[in-house]
């Protein structure tokens, strides 16, 4: 009698493993058979996190915030190049005043919404107001406010010199004034993208379609189907042939389905570690901030010529994957000087003179205290916490003895301020290398991980008042590395950057994936930036 | 002379559940080391002479990982069944003995617990305390003394009108010696019984809570970490990661269930005619 209860958990348990395998199953047929023999259509499996809680909605979230896109069912002003430089999508040109608190954009005035109605610039300025006003996923507060001078000239007033503001436009989908309803517009969006959608099942499937009066060059994709699924069900309806693309990690690479092939697309979707880089104390918050080992530079310039990434990325990743040095790597900002060797006899004399010497047990001390880090990862991360137990294992061939700790995210970020936790950063935009090396303001450190340097922190300041998108790009390079000081080998190295992970995907025989722009972090929508270019051969 | 055999039989079986469970907590322990680490030449190795369970994708080896959560579960088991069963006795013989009002605000309690579905309340538990190994042993802990609890009231209410109560009462033996001296040894073998079938409940929603993420932490060797991380590699063939541990685990419970039954046996002969 008494055991019955017993029983019946264990079986629950048993369903609850059976029913996770099996939830991908129960796809939409619908549309798994429309799959590949309509040329003209393609079905894709993302991720549930992929899907947008609040629709498609510009001022939620959609096509912005940490996991940047380009929205597809609206237009942006300017859109980021395959080399990330920026180029024009709604805008036919645009200039920033000499002080650079005025920025004025012209754009065409060929573009219609899909309810027939034009676009014009009275709707741009609705739009960034707008955002402005409700916007929770992106800083907005660098624009006052945005005016329409005429039907297609926007004059976007600043409260700072801002000068990547063409990179903020590149992920604001433009729309309609006369159509918009907070309330409702999310999942009933009218926009003037490539697509418009037609369907959405939540928590199922969204379904594109092309919108027929787009002014630029007519989708070859006339409807897009995306299936939100976990990644084993991604796999199984690869294999069971109901997606034409779906999404897989390196877990899966080793697998191979008959009909696809697996594709690999760079990404600038980094795993790092932050090195806190001052003493264990206690910061303005009362928390605990700092650490005894990292806050010595040598220990942390060490620690990044010790790591042998390129084992990191065959053991986790297997071999999909690139080192990384940056946050940025191979970004218009990125700093080539990032880059280091693996270099193990240097890192054990850098250890040598930090103090840091080698007893008996392979453990380096210092004044009797032993060199330990505890390092911490997000918990239900496999990929992070392979890579932390890799790192954990390198670092300790170099007489650094780690362990390793799950947290949640409830408390990560507290924790980071004192522990090593690695964290995942990527986005198409240099605002990121102010986010984490920028002194915050007011507090005296940076953000994320207590460190700060004002030699950085002028470069980046400039880089953001210059008026000149091209060369603002070198004063980002130089708040990496000037030669003299910055945040790389030679300098603070505040942070070590291990990898930057390869998007995988499952890719039915035929279709002709458009070439990719470097990937951002987030292993989601980016994928079908272009997808209005792909096409079934 | 089968009854005979039957007892006989019974505390063979017990000596050898213990010995076995014991050896499980101990080799656990001297695996823990084992358990966590990695070793990435030896990744996704299926079961073989090598690695006798097969290895995780971190190439962590899984006999070890099975032994050291079993061995974590049996001494969170352990903990926490020690803490439910103390609490239901203290609990139950209050009700019983210290008045109505007392007695109907602790049959509230146990009323209102067990009216919360187990595995709910030791999530909500386990999360108000942080999680972690005190946030799971806090939430079993509390969640799985109101039926033993009940049971102890039940008899000690009865044992409260039985003549050599009565008499020792009359004859000015204070309560709180008559708790001592003549309740206790009367239900020590239906509390130990009790606090024996509490084990595999507490494992088990152990494992559950850890399985659900609310639990045991993700670094931890802990069967529910260990079978929660094999979800995710089901679908590509490594069924040694989820089948063994989670077998040994009903194992594990299936003998603390079963030893449960024999103690019962052994301390309550009547019952073997139920």
């Amino acid at each position: 009698m008494k055991r019955l209860p017993s029983v019946s958990l264990s079986v629950a348990l048993t369903v609850l493993l059976a029913a996770g395998c099996a939830a991908g199953g129960q796809g939409n047929t619908e549309t798994a058979q429309s799959g590949a023999d309509d040329a003209s259509s393609v079905v894709i499996a993302m991720g549930p996190t992929s899907e947008p809680e609040a629709g498609f909605d510009p001022a939620y979230g959609w096509g912005a915030g940490e996991h940047v896109h380009e929205p597809l069912i609206q237009s942006t002003l300017t859109v980021t190049n395959p080399d990330l430089t920026i180029g024009y999508d709604l805008a036919t040109d645009y200039s920033a005043s000499e002080d650079g608190l005025t920025w004025t954009v012209t754009i065409r005035d060929d573009v219609k919404f899909t309810d027939g109605e034009p676009l014009t610039a009275e709707d741009v300025a609705f739009t960034y107001n707008t955002v402005k006003e409700s916007s929770s996923v992106n800083d907005f507060t660098m624009l006052d406010y945005a005016q329409a001078a005429d039907d297609t000239t926007v004059l976007f007033h600043m409260t700072r010199a801002f000068s990547i503001w063409p990179y903020t436009m590149a992920i604001v989908g433009i729309i309609p004034e006369h159509a918009y309803d907070s309330a409702t517009y999310g999942s009933n969006p009218i926009g003037s993208g490539r697509y418009m959608l037609r369907q959405w099942d939540r928590g199922q499937q969204v379904i594109l379609e092309a919108n027929p009066d787009y002014y630029g060059e007519a989708p070859k994709m006339q409807q897009v189907t995306i299936l939100f699924m976990e990644e084993d069900a991604a796999f199984l309806a690869a294999q069971a042939g109901e997606v034409d693309l779906a999404y897989t990690s390196a877990t899966y690479s080793d697998q191979a389905i008959d009909g696809y092939s697996l594709a690999a697309y760079d990404s600038v979707d980094n795993r790092g570690f932050n090195l806190p880089a001052v003493e264990e104390g206690t910061d303005d918050a009362g928390r605990t901030a700092g650490n005894d080992l990292t806050a010595d530079v040598r220990v942390r310039r060490a620690v990044n010529i010790g790591i042998d990434r390129q084992e990191m990325i065959d053991n986790v990743l297997n071999g999909y994957g690139s080192p990384a040095y940056s946050i940025c790597d191979r970004l218009p900002w990125y700093n080539e000087a990032s880059e280091v060797e693996y270099d193990p006899e240097g890192a054990a004399a850098l250890l040598d003179e930090a103090g840091w010497l080698l007893n008996e047990d392979n453990v380096r001390e210092k004044d009797g205290v032993p060199a330990k880090l505890n390092l911490l990862y997000a918990t239900g991360d496999s990929v992070r916490q392979a890579l932390a137990a890799d790192f954990a294992d390198q670092l300790g061939e170099l007489g650094i003895s780690c362990t390793v700790e799950g947290v949640g995210w409830d408390t990560a970020y507290d924790r980071a301020l004192s522990d090593p936790l690695i964290w995942g950063w990527g986005a198409h935009t240099p605002m990121e290398l102010y986010n984490i090396y920028h002194t915050a303001d007011g507090s005296g450190s940076a953000r994320y991980s207590p460190y700060s340097n004002a030699a950085v922190d002028a470069y980046m300041d400039q880089a953001l008042a210059c008026s000149d998108l091209e060369e603002s790009y070198e004063l980002w390079q130089e708040s990496q590395w000037d030669g003299q000081t910055g945040v790389t080998q030679g300098g603070d190295i505040p942070w070590v950057w291990l990898v930057n992970i390869d998007h995988l995907y499952w890719v039915r025989d035929g279709l002709q994936v458009a070439e990719q722009k470097i990937h951002p972090h987030g292993h989601g929508w980016s994928v079908v930036n272009n997808v209005d270019q792909w096409s079934w051969s | 002379m089968k009854n005979g055999n039957r007892r006989r039989n019974a505390a063979v079986f017990l000596i050898c559940a213990a010995v076995i469970l014991l050896a499980v907590t101990a080799s656990g322990i001297l695996l823990e080391e084992a358990a966590v680490e990695t070793d990435f030449a030896e990744k996704n190795l299926p079961p073989s002479n090598r690695a006798l369970f097969g290895t995780d994708w971190m190439g962590r080896d899984m006999f070890a990982r099975t032994l050291a959560g079993l061995s974590l579960s049996i001494r969170i088991g352990v903990l926490t069944a020690v803490v439910s069963g103390i609490a239901a006795l203290l609990l139950g013989i209050a009700a019983a003995t210290l008045g109505r009002k007392v007695d109907a605000v602790i049959s509230w309690c146990i009323d209102l617990v067990m009216g919360i579905p187990h595995i709910l309340l030791v999530m909500l538990v386990s999360i108000a305390c942080g999680r972690g190994f005190a946030g799971v042993v806090a939430g079993v802990a509390l969640s799985h003394w109101p039926s033993l609890a009940r049971v102890i009231r039940g008899e000690v209410i009865q044992l409260r009108q039985a003549p050599y109560i009565l008499t020792a009462d009359k004859l000015g033996v204070s309560r709180l010696k008559i708790v001592r001296r003549h309740m206790l040894p009367h239900i020590m073998p239906q509390f130990l019984i009790g606090m024996v079938l509490l084990f595999p409940h507490a494992i088990l929603h152990e494992a559950g809570v850890t399985f659900l993420g609310f639990g045991l932490s993700s670094e931890q060797p802990a069967i529910g970490v260990i079978l929660s991380e094999s979800m995710g590699y089901l679908t590509t063939g490594k069924w040694w990661l989820a089948l063994f541990p989670g077998a040994a685990l009903v194992l594990v419970v299936l003998l603390f269930s079963v030893a449960g039954e024999y103690i019962r046996r052994l301390a309550d002969p009547a019952s073997a005619h139920e």
